[in-house]
């Protein structure tokens, strides 16, 4: 087991080598280096010898290739991602702020879409048995399809104003702005912080929620046709026995890969979700460096983004081999193969 | 055992399924062909005049229908002609992207070896960024280069003008989300062309000495076209989607142009004044698109026998 968290780990690498040559790529072709966006309009009055100076203090006077490879070291050795052009502070400083935030918001929305969805899916598919219960099935189905469809944040800021016109929320301050980077340390203070992510993270969730549910309905209704499950009836097993005991163990490592795979849409959605809800993550910071075009925060965050992205997916992937033993046979004779 | 205690998913409830699909879709276009009649303008950067003296109207009042929006601008007019910006986006901008992430998965398949790993690799690399972060930093770059670099003809023919940025920004907007969804395009193509290269007949035009050019675009594309195109609908309504949170950032169309997203923007500030109208309406066309292009894809996809990628 330790082997194969081994090998997925040495895969994550060469991908995020290619991230960080792409991603520096795109931003030394930009026009202007940090040194113009620094001194600004302030570069005519200025001796160039100065600006010299501070080319050089920057490494600008560099290749592109030693400038890649003397950001890399100082980005992996040193934590040092170079400052935003902003308010002059470090990248990673900022970023180490914003952070928490939104692993709360993203974390309580991956697990908010899983316990739903499946409960949601599974409920689907033993509606779907009854005569009656068909009608329910198909409303469930339906409103599913249309969360999946929505935009997120349209459904975001409907929810917010019906939330501050109902006066039982009146006490829960919803835009709550507590400052980034205070961790809630006594125990009250970090209760009250979850009923502010409560709203967002649903309705961040909303959309993965129903790509759950649907797919847990589709997987189990096939899985339902297998020869196995008339065995099992044949037994005289109930159906909520089969379908939870037999069932649903079959169909639960894709759903488990899904739910790992969940995470780039998740992130992703965060970004417009974080901007209707004031949010003070790293989504809302990726957008305000869009605007203010602050190249380092921009590159530093997509490196972030891609490793959240690449790991969780290695995670998903373990996962899945550790939960579905013919998944992790075939992989590990796949690697006995390799190796004679 | 000769009835089923499990109702299994049905054949005829996908081909249901995919009717309703087409018609919503039939639906939505309609409305924005009939935009002109039924709600004509006079130019075309700015279809729907804004009327400062009747804003945030409700429903069926002075002519009307679906009441004003926070400058006064009829919403249904406004909602017609952004059914057409939406649309184009969301075609343009699928139909670029499978266009180049068909060819670029194609050549990568094709060419094999170290050249095929970078290929994908990169394509992998840019997948592990969240689409809107990757949207996020395409517009950045396209933003600050785009318009030192663009040669006066180009400049001329997209109709940009000092004072106005004229057809721009609908072309950067296509780019940007184009730039972004051409990598699932690009991983579809590489595993169903690999997949056309075991067959036969590539062999025997091998064996002819066929060039490679005429190998893509005469063989391998146009065998993988089916797959293609199921991917290029399901990307319509990926590029919808984008367009409007792309708006909603205000990163997208200027808010002179009508299209859903930009409605849904504007749309925002008025919903504290209760105006629910000029929220409700974007938001449930979009959805409706997308739910009708959704219903399409898929069922054209199971026809198929195939499944999209889960994520």
């Amino acid at each position: 087991m330790l082997e194969l968290l081994l090998r997925r780990c040495l895969q994550a690498v060469p991908l995020l080598a290619i991230l960080s040559i792409v991603t520096f790529a795109a931003v030394l072709s930009l026009p202007g280096d940090p040194v113009d966006v620094l001194v600004g309009n302030a570069q005519k009055d200025m001796d160039p010898q100065e600006i010299q100076v501070l080319r050089q203090e920057f490494g600008l006077d560099k290749s592109p290739v030693e400038q890649y490879l003397l950001w890399l070291s100082n980005g992996v050795f040193k934590g040092n991602l170079g400052r935003s052009y902003k308010d002059g502070r470090p990248v990673v400083t900022i970023i180490q702020e914003r952070l928490p935030s939104t692993i709360r918001l993203v974390a309580t929305a991956l697990i908010l879409a899983f316990a739903v969805g499946m409960f949601w899916g599974l409920a689907m598919v033993a509606l779907k048995q009854s005569q009656l219960g068909k009608w329910v099935e198909a409303v469930l189905f339906v409103t599913a399809l249309i969360l999946y469809s929505a935009p997120g944040f349209w459904i975001g800021f409907i929810a917010l104003t019906m939330a501050g016109r109902i006066s039982a929320f009146g006490d829960v301050p919803l835009l709550a702005v507590h400052a980034a980077g205070s961790p809630p340390l006594n125990p009250m203070v970090a209760f009250s912080a979850l009923s502010y992510v409560l709203l967002p993270a649903f309705v961040l969730s909303l959309r993965r929620m129903a790509k759950i549910a649907l797919f847990v309905r589709t997987a189990t209704l096939n899985e339902l046709a297998e020869e196995y499950v008339t065995t099992a009836l044949g037994k005289g097993l109930s159906r909520v026995r089969v379908l939870t005991r037999h069932v649903l163990r079959n169909s639960l490592a894709p759903i488990i890969n899904l739910a790992g795979l969940s995470l780039p849409s998740l992130l992703g959605g965060s970004v417009l979700i974080e901007t209707v809800f004031a949010w003070p993550g790293m989504g809302r910071l990726a957008v305000e460096s869009t605007f203010g075009r602050d190249y380092p925060m921009i590159l530093a965050l997509v490196m972030m983004y891609g490793a959240l992205v690449i790991f969780s997916n290695m995670a998903a992937d373990v996962l899945e081999l550790m939960t579905d033993p013919r998944r992790r046979d075939a992989y590990l004779s796949e690697i006995e193969g390799a190796r004679a | 055992m000769s009835q089923a205690r499990f109702a299994i998913s049905d054949p005829r409830h996908s081909s249901i399924r995919m009717w309703v699909g087409a018609l919503l879709i039939a639906l939505v276009f309609s409305s924005a062909l009939l935009a002109p009649l039924i709600a004509p303008s006079k130019t075309l950067l700015w279809p729907v005049p804004v009327n400062l003296e009747a804003i945030n109207l409700p429903p069926f009042s002075q002519g009307h229908v679906l009441g004003t929006d926070l400058l006064g601008r009829d919403i249904l007019a406004e909602a017609l002609w952004g059914a057409r910006m939406s649309l184009v986006i969301g075609i343009v901008a699928a139909v670029t992207a499978v266009t180049f992430g068909g060819v670029w998965g194609a050549l990568s398949a094709f060419l094999g070896g170290p050249i095929d790993t970078l290929m994908m690799r990169c394509v992998d690399g840019l997948l592990a960024i969240p689409n809107i972060v990757l949207l996020l930093t395409i517009n950045t770059i396209l933003s600050a280069g785009s318009f030192c670099s663009f040669p006066d003809w180009s400049l001329r023919f997209l109709k940009v003008t000092s004072f106005s940025s004229g057809y721009l920004p609908l072309f950067t907007v296509i780019v940007v989300i184009s730039a972004t969804t051409w990598l699932e395009a690009a991983r579809i193509s590489r595993s169903k062309i690999q997949s056309i290269l075991l067959e036969e007949y590539i062999y025997s035009a091998k064996a002819l000495g066929i060039g490679v050019l005429r190998m893509l675009f005469r063989h391998l594309l146009p065998n993988a076209a089916p797959v293609l195109l199921v991917e290029a609908t399901l990307l319509v309504s990926d590029a919808i989607l984008m367009e409007a949170g792309l708006s909603f950032l205000g990163l997208g169309l200027g808010p002179s142009t009508p299209s859903w997203g930009s409605m849904l923007t504007s749309a925002q500030s008025s919903l504290i004044e209760g105006n629910w109208w000029a929220v409700m309406v974007p938001g449930v066309l979009i959805t409706t698109t997308v739910v009708g292009v959704n219903l399409v894809g898929e069922g054209i996809l199971e026809g198929q026998g195939g499944k999209r990628q889960a994520a």
